[in-house]
């Protein structure tokens, strides 16, 4: 078999009999959506983002955003998980390269990814009358997997670099504050203090917000989108050749 | 291509640490190990066996020199060095979230193995390991014996000419284990070749073809257990038990200067260095401290060798 399909058949295997992770990772962000975005929207309206757009719809694609960093997040922690488990160095012994283990574990993320963003996508349009641009669904496809796998890639260096699973979760808990706020995820940027914006510009999650807003509701400036998407694929690469050498000095 | 399984070559491993002297695990060593054989790679704790087995399996790059299973090389081709082995670490390392089944099955398509045969396969392996009863269960919720029995189960799913052992035994009720070194027993007759670690000496007696001792990353003997007996020509094993154990025995035994000994309720055990004339006069010795119900003298087991062998100077 395949080393990417027995990765795959593996990840797959741990997850589909665990539903405490599919939760995490399917439903989760749709909740968000449903109690963040419904209470903003209904208590604070959305005076800075046009009449044609509330909250609820804005907000979607920082949902995603959200899931597939969260999602990154979660997968890089098994790295912890199968280190405890004394299975990670036995996986190394296997017969696949290093960098088919890293392709095989984002290919099922990037399953779960759009799984996850149809479901909270549908419940968008079922329950809160989001209207999405159907016709850039395929677009919004390719932000869904650049964006999952890129911050898999970005998370598994600390995960493996770092062999604290104490000190792997303050890491995370800083990205998830650093990353999530400094960014267009919750809020648009053109009302912020220029210090708050520069610093949200030069945020990845804001690259992959802005595309996602654009590919969902149609809402962005396709020449910063040109920039973001390009800067975000760098990032991604970047991180997927450092995590396949952080990978290579385990042992 | 070549007749043997495994060769090494002046291989090192150092580790650099900032602001420490460097730390030289595997310090130069050379064998080779034809196939079918079982090998055993024997030494103290921090000796380097398990970084040696580490850049084997090419979990670790080395410093230097080189090594080769099957005549691929485990730095320019690891992952055709990686089709040819399968590895038990020390540590338990089982899937915990999938069932004992499922971590076979997982296992098998890792290595290539079709669906049917693997399934196949797991039968047979968890009737042998005595693990078919909780086939479906999760290896969470196993005790870390029964884990050990999934995961050393797994080698025998596949059929790797070279098989890597860290510790295997580790864990493991004395019926299994005996049951376990026959398979490997049977592995190398088919033609496999089994690189074992272990602390347990007897078991090494019992089980290896060959034996490499290790001491500070350095090879300090190599032979088959005749051999390595020779190494330790001069050595006894004397066993006495008193009907009461005498006052001063912890002393008079002491000033034998013994390899090793252990004194307990009525009884004593010694190894020591002697000149084969004397022994009876030391036995004699020791006799007239108390009342002896028994007496048994014999050559050196490879516990003497490997404490003779490894010692502190």
């Amino acid at each position: 078999m395949n080393p990417l399909a027995a990765v795959f058949y593996r990840e797959s295997k741990i997850r589909a009999t665990n539903t405490t992770f599919l939760f995490w990772d399917l439903f989760y962000p749709m909740c968000y959506l449903l109690v963040f975005g419904v209470g903003v929207n209904a208590a604070l309206g959305s005076p800075a983002l046009g009449a044609h757009v509330n909250y609820d719809s804005f907000f979607l694609a920082g949902v995603l955003g959200m899931a597939s960093f969260g999602i990154a997040s979660n997968s890089s922690w098994s790295f912890f998980l199968d280190r405890d488990n004394g299975i990670f160095y036995e996986m190394l012994t296997y017969p696949m390269r290093r960098s088919q283990y890293l392709l095989g574990k984002v290919l099922f993320n990037l399953c779960i990814g759009i799984v996850q963003a149809a479901i909270t996508i549908a419940v968008g349009c079922a329950l809160l009358k989001i209207h999405v641009q159907w016709s850039l669904l395929p677009l919004l496809s390719v932000v869904v997997i650049g964006g999952t796998a890129g911050w898999f890639f970005f998370y598994s260096i600390f995960a493996l670099k770092i062999c604290r699973n104490d000190l792997f979760n303050s890491v995370t808990s800083v990205f998830y504050f650093v990353f999530l706020f400094a960014s267009s995820m919750f809020y648009p940027l053109d009302p912020l203090p220029r210090w708050f914006r520069v610093t949200a510009l030069a945020n990845p999650i804001t690259w992959e917000v802005d595309l996602f807003r654009y590919t969902s509701i149609g809402l962005g400036v396709p020449k910063q989108l040109v920039w973001e998407s390009i800067a975000f694929a760098l990032f991604a690469l970047a991180s997927f050749a450092y995590a396949v050498r952080c990978l290579r000095e385990q042992g | 291509m070549s007749n043997f399984a495994l060769e090494v070559e002046n291989l090192a491993k150092v580790y650099e640490r900032r602001g420490q002297p460097p730390v030289r695990a595997v310090d130069g060593i050379s064998f080779s190990v034809p196939r079918g054989e079982i090998f055993g790679l024997l030494g103290p704790n921090g000796a380097g066996k398990t970084t040696l087995l580490k850049v084997l399996t090419t979990l670790l790059r080395p410093t230097s020199g080189a090594a080769r299973i099957e005549g691929f090389d485990v730095v320019a081709r690891p992952l055709e060095v990686r089709k040819r082995i399968s590895m038990v670490l020390q540590e338990t390392a089982a899937e915990l979230f999938l069932s004992v089944r499922d971590n076979l099955l997982t296992f098998a398509r890792f290595h290539g193995l079709d669906s049917r045969e693997a399934r196949r396969r797991a039968d047979t392996v968890m009737e042998k390991f005595q693990i078919t009863s909780y086939a479906e269960q999760k290896v969470q919720d196993l005790s870390g014996g029964s884990r050990r029995r999934v995961q050393v189960s797994k080698v025998f799913m596949i059929e790797t000419p070279v098989v890597f052992l860290d510790e295997f035994s580790t864990g493991m009720d004395p019926i299994l284990k005996r049951a376990v070194m026959g398979y490997l027993r049977e592995e190398a007759a088919k033609g496999r070749t089994i690189v074992l670690t272990t602390q347990i000496l007897s078991e090494a007696e019992e089980l290896c073809d060959d034996i490499l001792i290790m001491n500070r990353g350095k090879q300090v003997a190599r032979g088959d257990l005749n051999a390595l007996k020779l190494l330790s020509a001069g050595v006894y094993e004397i066993s006495l038990t008193f009907d009461k154990l005498p006052e001063t025995i912890a002393s008079d035994v002491a000033r034998l200067a013994p390899l090793r000994s252990h004194i307990d309720d009525n009884s004593i055990e010694i190894a020591l260095k002697a000149e084969e004339e004397n022994i009876l006069d030391i036995v004699s010795g020791l006799s007239k401290k108390g009342r002896v119900l028994r007496v048994e003298v014999s050559g050196a087991s490879l516990e003497d060798i490997f404490v003779e062998l490894t010692k502190e100077k």
